[in-house]
């Protein structure tokens, strides 16, 4: 064990070295010539519209929630993956209800729409929305 | 682990660690969380536990994180400054309190008499891998882990219906 | 050599800060992060301690710790997004409507 952490400080150690070498170097060598058409955002010359702080969309956070809960599960499914072999069927049937249990939440998320992108908010505002384009 | 990276790493997770309740700027706050577990996960290394310091990096600063920060970006609190911390009398309160309690965490450890005791250097083969954790779980710990996943099903569900409907 | 009263040391060291940052910040997620930190400290405390003994239980806790942690951070932020929207605040002074 001891041996596998000096293994993964000299692979950090390297990594930030040899970033750091890359930056310094390139600092070095560049020219330097600010002018205000080079510091705009896009330099091709296209004006950016509003700032970069946006307030998202409620749909970012159900797609996170979703991945953090199956990303759980796969925590879970990485030593019964190892183990399978030596437990056999017991850990096999363990695993399935585990999923199932979970694929009850999945199937809630499906039927209830929260996982396709394009549909509206499910609120009363939005349905009043299609009545009216309707 | 010898001491002089016990330090630094000692010195990572705590700076990072005060640096998150320092920060005014919520996003810097979990920029700095991610640096603490990924120092964290470098104390699971260091313990011999390279299957849950791998695990800790993929749930806590994989997903956890990203949740996080997504809820700064939707609520729009990544760019405003208005909060200072409580009022005075209540931060002097808050530190006591915090005082007391490290106190009394090391008088309680110090009275057990664990706080010098050394690791068993051999450790039993295989400790601390994937594989070894999956037959514990697999095997002495069948129903907590059937219970995770009904945790799991209703904090899904739940939270769906807490963030997607009006209240 | 470094000892198992230095990682529970460092674990007291990292739950104060989580509780120093509970009582003393106002924006809740904030708070909630401080949380997290109180969770990862215990986890440290749990991976020392099977370290100590040698025993593949303590982490196989870390595990479920984990498991808990992901559901109280989605029920928790959810939570916060609904005070949001009703409220128009994450500052846990003004969200008093409980208060005596």
């Amino acid at each position: 064990m001891q041996y596998d952490l000096v293994a993964v400080l000299v692979f950090m150690v390297v990594g930030v070295a040899l970033l750091a070498f890359i930056l310094a170097l390139s600092r070095l060598l560049q020219p330097r010539d600010p002018n205000p058409a080079k510091l705009t955002t896009y330099e091709c010359g296209e004006q950016p519209v509003g700032p970069a702080w946006i307030q998202f969309n409620i749909r970012f956070y159900v797609m996170a929630l979703v991945f953090v809960i199956f990303d759980v599960e796969v925590v879970f499914l990485f030593p019964w993956a190892v183990v399978f072999q030596k437990l056999g069927l017991f850990a096999f049937v363990e695993m399935m209800v585990f999923l199932g249990i979970l694929l009850v939440g999945l199937a809630y998320v499906w039927r209830n729409g929260d996982i396709e992108w394009v549909k509206p908010l499910p609120g009363p505002a939005a349905l009043e929305d299609e009545k009216g384009a309707r | 682990m010898n001491q002089i990276g016990f330090v630094l790493l000692s010195v990572l997770a705590v700076g990072s660690a005060l640096s998150v309740i320092l920060q005014r700027n919520p996003v810097m706050s979990a920029l700095s969380l991610v640096v603490t577990i990924f120092s964290l996960a470098l104390a699971f290394l260091s313990l011999g536990s390279s299957f849950v310091a791998v695990v800790q990096v993929i749930v806590y600063a994989g997903a956890v994180m990203v949740l996080f920060v997504f809820v700064i970006m939707l609520l729009d609190l990544g760019r405003r400054e208005p909060f200072k911390l409580t009022g005075v009398g209540r931060k002097i309160l808050g530190i006591a309190a915090v005082a007391a309690f490290l106190f009394q965490i090391s008088a309680s450890l110090s009275a057990v008499g664990v706080m010098g005791a050394r690791p068993p250097e051999p450790l039993p083969p295989g400790y601390g891998t994937a594989l070894a954790i999956g037959r514990s779980v697999f095997t002495d710990y069948v129903y907590p882990f059937e219970a995770a996943s009904v945790l799991l099903l209703a904090a899904m569900v739940g939270a769906l219906i807490l963030a997607k409907r009006r209240i | 050599m470094v000892t198992l009263g230095h990682y529970l040391g460092l674990s007291a060291v990292l739950f104060a800060i989580g509780v120093t940052g509970v009582l003393v910040r106002r924006n809740a997620l904030v708070v909630f992060m401080s949380i997290e930190l109180m969770l990862n400290a215990a986890n440290l405390a749990f991976v020392a301690f099977a370290r100590h003994r040698a025993d593949v239980g303590g982490l196989v806790f870390v595990f479920f710790v984990l498991a808990v942690a992901a559901a109280e951070v989605a029920v928790g932020l959810a939570i916060i997004i609904a005070i949001y929207r009703n409220r128009g605040t994450v500052n846990v002074d003004e969200i008093n409507l409980m208060r005596w």
